[in-house]
């Protein structure tokens, strides 16, 4: 449960406090909507490579880690599909000063060319540590590509490929910058042991003075549903075989976001969850198995994945993917599993707000979804879902027809 | 234009608690940190049952993975779904001196926790069939791991630092997990899992009845603790390492040297050297191999504490071509540090990254119980916490130059690389 208070600027930048009596510290969490799906798909990765610059300082700041380091703060950014986001943290007495930092680079952002070349080749770095030097390296680019044709969903958060980040041009910063870097289009959520007030005091002496321009609409095209299988098998150099079956799902905003979340749990939230004791220790048909969903704000995807004991086939481990599949939609959920995984949600949302650095993320992600009930009231949408609508779903939308699969063969050398 | 910069307050010194030290009628200790504001229990039991005690290879791991496998009375599915139905978890955790066992529980469903913790600690029974999946299953996921050059630079550092059959050196093939048996598993857990070898720590938003219930637990933990001894041999380190990794686009390198444990003078000003070196964004080596060159995502350095030794370490992933040219940059890194002091400027800093640093690890309940365990595992208490702040506050330019300088020798130094 977090308490909050809420205050708009006349710039538009929103601001929400939570007052966290118990810590000493403060969290300042800064949220921009802008993310990987706000890209041209010529120019991906580009957001992501946006945040990086974020801390190449500005003309007044030329280095924003100084001064976080002088308040003891600690500070990070990621960048996602949807958006991305700052925060510090910090000794709550000088929270101020993180707002003044964050204001300054909202504004006065200065990037030479030298920087961004730089910045450029730590990105490559990062793309080539992460996404290429790994077994299963290319899944990722190759599993969106397939599930989607047409969402900028189609490309991960790290880009298409390293050259789009080469071709980046201090032009390219200069536009993304002033379309997106707003107050109208970011959220800044404070946690800690501070007065809301004072926080709204501190936001306004800090980015009162900034204009107000205009947010950008977003528009996401629609992905057209997948409407035959789709099927992709890859030869590597992998340590063992692997299956992902994956359906494109509803959006963050949409009921069946969370039936598909509260399915992935039944499948995988958990040892005692149905591939982990039926298809690993039961079976052994996989050595590890998972389900989950993406979680995009649009329409994300819902996967089902394994990698498989090696005396396997791989038409053996998908027929018992798909049995799992099919029991869900045949089988009742009996009432003593459903009732598990609702107390699983309900006990990770209390794991999840620990501290004031998440506390501070909640409050900006659940603004950003747009309805601040959700913030403290996913709970009761979990607690009202029923085995049957469940299966219904799952009847309707997860069948072959709909699905993407994703082979690698092992290759023996 | 921009806002004046808002006044720099001073802030609140780090308040670290302190527990409060119970004991077992069979001596085992429990130490209780209370913290009412989150509605949640944390109990960690912690075992001097870490790898460097094993004889047979991944018999250690294999125990504290396996002691929700199965108990007396209830089945290794029973135990997960009993855990899941409360949304508790239950986490297994070992390094080469170290087992810990944590249950953690919404409040309100601490006595099911409870229940089940009984279970797994006192009464496991490695069932045949189960502990043949494990093994099945590990032996294929290390596979897994080893195909990825960071673990495999991990292991060849741990190799080349202390030696290949050293306790903290060896790693073993993954065929061996064909030769272990519940038998073996049941003699390591007699032998390791005692009350001479345990200490629980207890936090949260507990009641009276949880404290009793964990001393109970404790109490149940049979005395006998001859197997606790062990033979650390010194490291035997060599110069240079490296694994050919065919197609491998970037090297893992990382160079250091083996030192002493935290109880050395020495340990927590070479802490402040490591920092300064890479235990930050802007620390020496970041700026270096990236912010300046470019060549890495991420560069660090850190000092790590064994219960018998410790080490110096940095570490980065590099493109493959410039792995020449970034252990060049390293070993320049080395001498400046060795050879000049810090500027006061830098090393404030560094102080400001340390400070903060701890009062993070505080905030929330259980940091708190995790300095706990890392200061009584080393045979202190939460005071070493406070003195370590005091220690790092009073140290000088000077001194951290001449520590790095006692201990770091540029030509003594391990590199090891694992790449194409």
């Amino acid at each position: 449960m977090i308490d909050y208070k809420e205050h708009i600027l006349a710039n538009g930048l929103r601001v929400l406090v939570n007052h966290d009596q118990c810590s000493q510290m403060a969290a300042v969490n800064l949220l921009y909507i802008a993310g990987s799906v706000d890209e041209e798909p010529e120019r991906s990765g580009f957001a992501h490579l946006f945040e990086h610059l974020m801390f190449r300082g500005t003309r007044n700041i030329p280095s924003y880690d100084a001064h976080v380091q002088q308040i003891c703060g600690e500070n990070n950014a990621f960048t996602s599909a949807d958006y991305t986001d700052f925060y510090v943290t910090m000794p709550k007495e000088n929270f101020e000063v993180a707002l003044w930092l964050e204001a300054d680079r909202m504004r006065n952002l200065n990037i030479s060319r030298p920087r961004l070349e730089t910045e450029k080749s730590v990105v490559i770095e990062e793309f080539n540590q992460r996404y290429l030097n790994r077994p299963y390296a290319e899944q990722w680019h190759t599993l969106r590509s397939m599930v989607y044709t047409t969402s900028p969903y189609r490309w991960p958060v790290i880009g298409q490929t390293p050259d789009h980040i080469r071709h980046a041009s201090l032009d390219d910063v200069r536009a993304f910058y002033d379309k997106f870097y707003l107050p109208s289009n970011a959220i800044l959520s404070v946690s800690g042991d501070l007065d809301a007030e004072r926080v709204f005091e501190a936001a306004e002496r800090q980015f009162g003075h900034l204009p107000l321009v205009e947010a950008p609409v977003r528009t996401i095209a629609t992905e057209p549903p997948i409407t035959s299988a789709r099927r992709t098998e890859l030869h590597s150099a992998v340590p063992a075989d692997q299956i992902t079956i994956a359906f494109l799902m509803e959006r963050r905003s949409e009921h069946g976001y969370y039936l598909c979340d509260m399915l992935t749990d039944l499948l995988a939230g958990g040892e005692s969850a149905r591939l982990y004791q039926r298809l690993i220790k039961e079976q052994q048909i996989f050595s590890a198995a998972n389900a989950y969903i993406t979680g995009e704000c649009g329409q994300g995807m819902l996967i089902l994945t394994g990698q498989l004991s090696s005396d396997v086939t791989i038409e053996q481990a998908e027929a018992a993917l798909w049995g799992e599949i099919e029991r869900l939609a045949t089988e009742p959920i009996g009432d003593y599993e459903l009732q598990k995984v609702k107390n699983k949600f309900e006990a990770n949302i209390t794991f999840g707000e620990l501290n004031v650095m998440n506390k501070a993320m909640n409050l900006g992600y659940y603004r950003m979804l747009g309805d601040m009930s959700l913030l403290n009231g996913e709970v009761e949408i979990y607690r009202s879902i029923t085995s049957a609508e469940l299966a219904d779903y799952v009847a309707r939308n997860l069948t072959p027809n709909k699905s993407a699969t994703l082979i690698y063969h092992r290759k023996n050398d | 234009m921009i806002n004046p910069k808002p006044q720099i307050h001073s802030t609140a010194k780090p308040q670290v608690p302190h527990y409060t030290r119970l004991e077992a009628p069979n001596g085992t200790p429990l130490y209780v940190l209370h913290n009412s504001n989150q509605g949640v229990v944390r109990v960690s039991f912690v075992f001097r049952a870490g790898t460097s005690y094993q004889s047979v290879p991944f018999s250690a791991s294999a125990v504290v993975n396996t002691l929700t496998e199965g108990t007396e009375q209830l089945s290794g599915r029973e135990i997960a779904e009993r855990l899941d139905f409360v949304g508790s978890y239950y986490d297994a955790n070992i390094d080469r001196d170290w087992a810990v066992v944590t249950f953690c529980s919404l409040s309100k469903f601490s006595p099911e926790t409870m229940d089940i913790a009984e279970q797994v600690v006192l009464h496991p029974t490695f069932p045949e069939r189960e502990i043949s999946v494990y093994c099945h299953k590990r032996k294929e996921q290390l596979d897994v791991q080893r195909s990825k050059p960071d673990q495999l630079s991990r292991e060849l550092f741990g190799q080349a630092i202390f030696g290949q059959t050293h306790p903290y050196g060896i790693t073993s093939p993954s065929e061996e997990y064909d030769h272990l048996t519940p038998a073996i598993l049941r003699e390591f857990y007699e032998s390791h899992y005692t009350a001479e070898g345990c200490f629980a720590v207890l936090c949260g938003d507990i009641s009276s009845a949880d404290t009793k219930r964990v001393l109970a637990i404790l109490g149940g933990l049979r005395r006998g603790g001859t197997a606790l001894v062990r033979e650390i041999p010194a490291p035997d380190p060599v110069e240079y390492a490296k694994w050919h990794f065919e197609g491998a686009v970037q090297s893992s390198v990382k160079v250091g040297v083996p030192l002493f444990p935290r109880s050395n003078p020495d340990f927590i000003p070479m802490q402040v050297v490591a920092t300064a070196m890479g235990g930050y964004f802007g620390s020496r080596l970041m700026q270096n191999l990236r912010e300046r060159n470019g060549l890495t995502y991420g560069a660090y350095a850190a000092m790590i504490n064994l219960d018998r030794s410790g080490y110096f370490v940095m570490s980065a992933e590099v493109a493959g071509e410039a792995t020449d040219r970034a252990i060049a940059e390293v070993m320049a890194e080395v001498e400046r540090i060795t050879t000049k002091p810090l500027h006061p400027k830098e090393l404030s800093v560094v102080k400001k990254i340390i400070f903060g640093d701890v009062m993070r690890i505080f905030d929330g309940p259980f940091g708190v119980a995790d300095v706990s365990i890392e200061n009584i595992q080393n045979g202190t208490d939460n005071s070493y916490t406070e003195n370590f702040l005091a220690q790092v506050e009073s140290l000088t330019p000077k001194m951290l130059r001449d520590v790095a300088a006692r201990n770091i020798d540029k030509n003594e130094l391990t590199v090891t690389i694992v790449g194409d």
